[in-house]
């Protein structure tokens, strides 16, 4: 068995380094020993050390932006990480607050042999601009110590690991203070000269929790891993070192999360039409923005289109502390179809889709509607909206069998106030709605008014004469 | 001088400019024969602005329009009707042979709003027309819009107010409607390609009150309402 570590050092600070614009000192802060925990490469050349007070920290560099270390939220963007390394690799499980330990040796076959699997993760990982360590190990403790001891060792020999762990000082070793003392006190150094103690001696003279942990170490002892599965949601975050005020700040955090949805679609062979935006504010109700697109869609600059569109309408409410995209809905892809060859031709259902989702973007999707006949004698009644998510009716043909209507209808009656000139029908009664409380009562007739328009007025029960349409 | 232009003629490798071909697309004929023929069979420009200028709904403006709609819907493509001032009424255009699946109605709050939709509108290629009611138009946006459908090949029919007759505007073809006693809409080319304006003819309406040769109030019935705001 061969078992692959990886240890992010500063997984935090490379979390909020990456979606943010200036170049200023970043520091994570530990909140209740006010501590320095992690420092970015610019805050180390101004002599910021992890383990510094802050006091010192702020003296070195005033302009330093602090960041507090929150476990949760570090486990939260590890649980991210792990979804990308599971297109690489399936076993996979998270050791909390920066780990991820992954079983190596069934998937070397697939990638040949174990340097091309590193090089491809390390390429991974670059591309997401984080810092780790690879490791491999026999036994995923060791894979562990190794990879925390910050030993870049990445090989599938058996023998070569075990001289890397064989060599590690016992300070790396993960042994508990007191543990640790003994054995030093012993003249031990190395975890290779804890390996020769003879194991009934080291369980009587130590613990025996302490022999557990070396033969688990050793691979003597078994060692299960529960593997984690990624849930059937899309869900990334971006935190911000300094508040957002403006939502084209957010633009730049977005295009990262969005092509890491669209790789995420990409892998899954699936598509979206539904986005939810999470805006979170300092001190109040995280604001929801839901982009919907009207037919099924991966590409990450047609998402970011639609909002960035949306982002102009609905101006940020509050600072922005953390943004979150979240999808949970995923449809089957369907391969285009009327498309040539070498795709000259414009597929219009896209292009349809695209002018659609952009309108209801900025207008909202009440915005845009069908029309529709409805099966009614009320003429108020006799035609309806139809939002254009739903499919096409498939609507038969000429109608000529309908009764002669005006194309305008007003939404109200309006009073007629003036006599019409001239009168061009006979009446027609339309009486119905006794069973449903909307009665009507009306005779319509075609008439013209002084004016030159051509109206379709009518006499209610009460003898009051309306114009409800124009023949336009 | 003369030889060496006849050998350059008739060599192939040589483009020659008057025989170009015209690449703008074919106009969209009225339907109407009497405005086919004001227009020199130009028709509704197809790439350009159309306005039609008229004081009150109701006069036949639609009617003029029905053929275009009829055409364009079932090459199935897109109508727009952004902001219009009342509902199109869908029976009355299902009567019409309209089909129903390719109209959309777009309502916009803001003028911002509208303008941003009529260049999205006018520069997809799903777009066969797009009737917008706007209101008042700077020239300037109006321009806008035509270099809109020009990028889309579409066609833009703007309904606006006979008080806009005197603006002048960037659009291709202007009409201004009149209602006439009759029934009929005259109709008075204010702007139009390839010709001088000032002319005008008038369409036959008459069946759009579903009687087409009868004697407007010779057949109906008259009365009997002695009182009241009507005859």
């Amino acid at each position: 068995m061969t078992w692959l570590y990886l240890h992010f050092r500063h997984l935090l600070l490379d979390h909020i380094d990456r979606s943010r614009h200036d170049t200023g000192p970043l520091a994570v802060l530990s909140h209740s020993t006010r501590q320095v925990l992690q420092a970015c490469p610019r805050a180390r050349e101004l002599g910021i050390q992890p383990g510094m007070a802050l006091k010192t920290a702020l003296n070195l560099a005033p302009e330093l932006v602090m960041i507090h270390a929150d476990d949760a939220r570090q486990g939260e963007i590890l649980e991210q990480q792990a979804h990308w390394l599971y297109r690489y690799m399936d076993r996979i499980t998270l050791h909390p607050p920066d780990g991820l330990l992954a079983e190596a040796a069934s998937v070397q076959r697939l990638y040949g042999d174990l340097e091309t699997l590193r090089q491809k993760l390390q390429q991974a990982l670059d591309e997401r601009q984080l810092n780790a360590t690879l490791t491999t190990g026999a036994t995923p403790l060791s894979a562990r110590l190794l990879a925390r001891a910050g030993v870049h060792c990445c090989t599938g020999e058996a023998s070569h690991m075990l001289g890397q762990l064989e060599a590690l000082p016992l300070a790396h070793a993960g042994f508990d203070e007191r543990t640790l003392q003994r054995l030093t006190r012993l003249g031990l150094t190395t975890l290779g000269q804890v390996f020769r103690l003879p194991a009934p001696e080291l369980a009587r003279r130590l613990a025996p929790e302490t022999l557990a942990y070396v033969q688990r170490l050793q691979g003597q002892r078994p060692d299960p891993q529960t593997s984690w599965q990624p849930p059937h949601h899309f869900r990334q975050r971006a935190d911000f070192s300094l508040p957002v005020e403006k939502a084209q700040g957010l633009l730049f955090a977005l295009q990262r999360m969005l092509s890491e949805l669209e790789n995420d679609l990409q892998w899954r062979q699936q598509d979206t039409d539904s986005l939810l935006l999470i805006l979170h504010h300092y001190r109040r109700e995280p604001s929801r923005l839901r982009v919907r697109t009207t037919g099924p869609e991966h590409r990450a600059d047609a998402f970011l289109g639609l909002l960035r569109i949306r982002l102009e309408q609905h101006p940020l409410q509050a600072p922005v502390e953390t943004l979150e995209l979240k999808v949970t809905r995923f449809l089957g892809r369907q391969a285009a179809t009327n498309t040539d060859l070498l795709g000259e031709a414009t597929d219009p259902g896209e292009a349809w889709h695209t002018l659609v989702s952009r309108l209801q973007a900025r207008l909202g999707e009440q915005a845009l509607s069908h029309l529709a006949p409805a099966a009614d004698h009320r003429p108020e009644r006799a035609w309806s909206t139809r939002s254009l998510t739903t499919g096409h009716q498939g609507h038969s043909g000429a109608m000529a069998h309908l009764p002669l209507r005006p194309l305008w209808l007003l939404p109200h009656p309006s009073p007629l106030d003036t006599t019409p000139e001239a009168w061009l029908s006979s009446p027609e009664r339309i009486s119905g709605g006794w069973w449903d409380g909307a009665r009507v009562m009306r005779d319509y007739y075609i008439a013209r008014l002084a004016t030159g328009q051509l109206a379709w007025v009518y006499r209610d029960n009460q003898q009051n004469w309306f114009v409800h349409g124009w023949f336009g | 001088m003369n030889d060496l232009l006849n050998i350059l003629f008739t060599d192939a490798r040589l483009w020659h400019g008057h025989r170009r071909k015209t690449t703008t697309p074919a106009p969209d004929p009225t339907g109407f024969a009497a405005l086919d023929e004001q227009l020199g069979g130009l028709g509704w420009p197809r790439g350009a602005l159309s306005e039609c200028l008229l004081d009150a709904p109701g006069i036949g403006e639609l009617q003029l329009v029905l053929p275009l709609l009829r055409r364009v819907t079932h090459r199935k493509q897109v109508v727009f009707w952004v902001n219009p001032p009342m509902t199109p009424y869908a029976p009355a255009l299902a009567r019409e042979d309209i089909d129903l699946d390719q109209l959309v109605v777009v309502r916009t709050e803001s003028h911002p709003d509208l303008l941003w939709t009529l260049e999205n509108c006018l520069r997809s290629t799903v777009t066969g027309l797009v009737m917008a009611w706007p209101g008042t138009m700077a020239a300037r946006d109006i321009r806008r819009l035509q270099l809109a459908a020009e990028a889309g090949q579409s066609s833009c029919i703007l309904f606006q107010s006979r008080r806009e007759a005197h603006q002048s505007s960037p659009a291709a073809l202007r009409l201004e409607l009149a209602p006439d006693p009759s029934l009929d809409l005259r109709i008075n080319i204010l702007k139009r390609r390839g010709s001088w304006p000032g002319e005008g003819c008038t369409l036959p309406l008459k069946a759009r009150a579903g009687q087409s040769n009868r004697e407007p109030s010779a057949t109906v019935i008259r009365g009997p309402w002695p009182d009241g705001p009507a005859p």
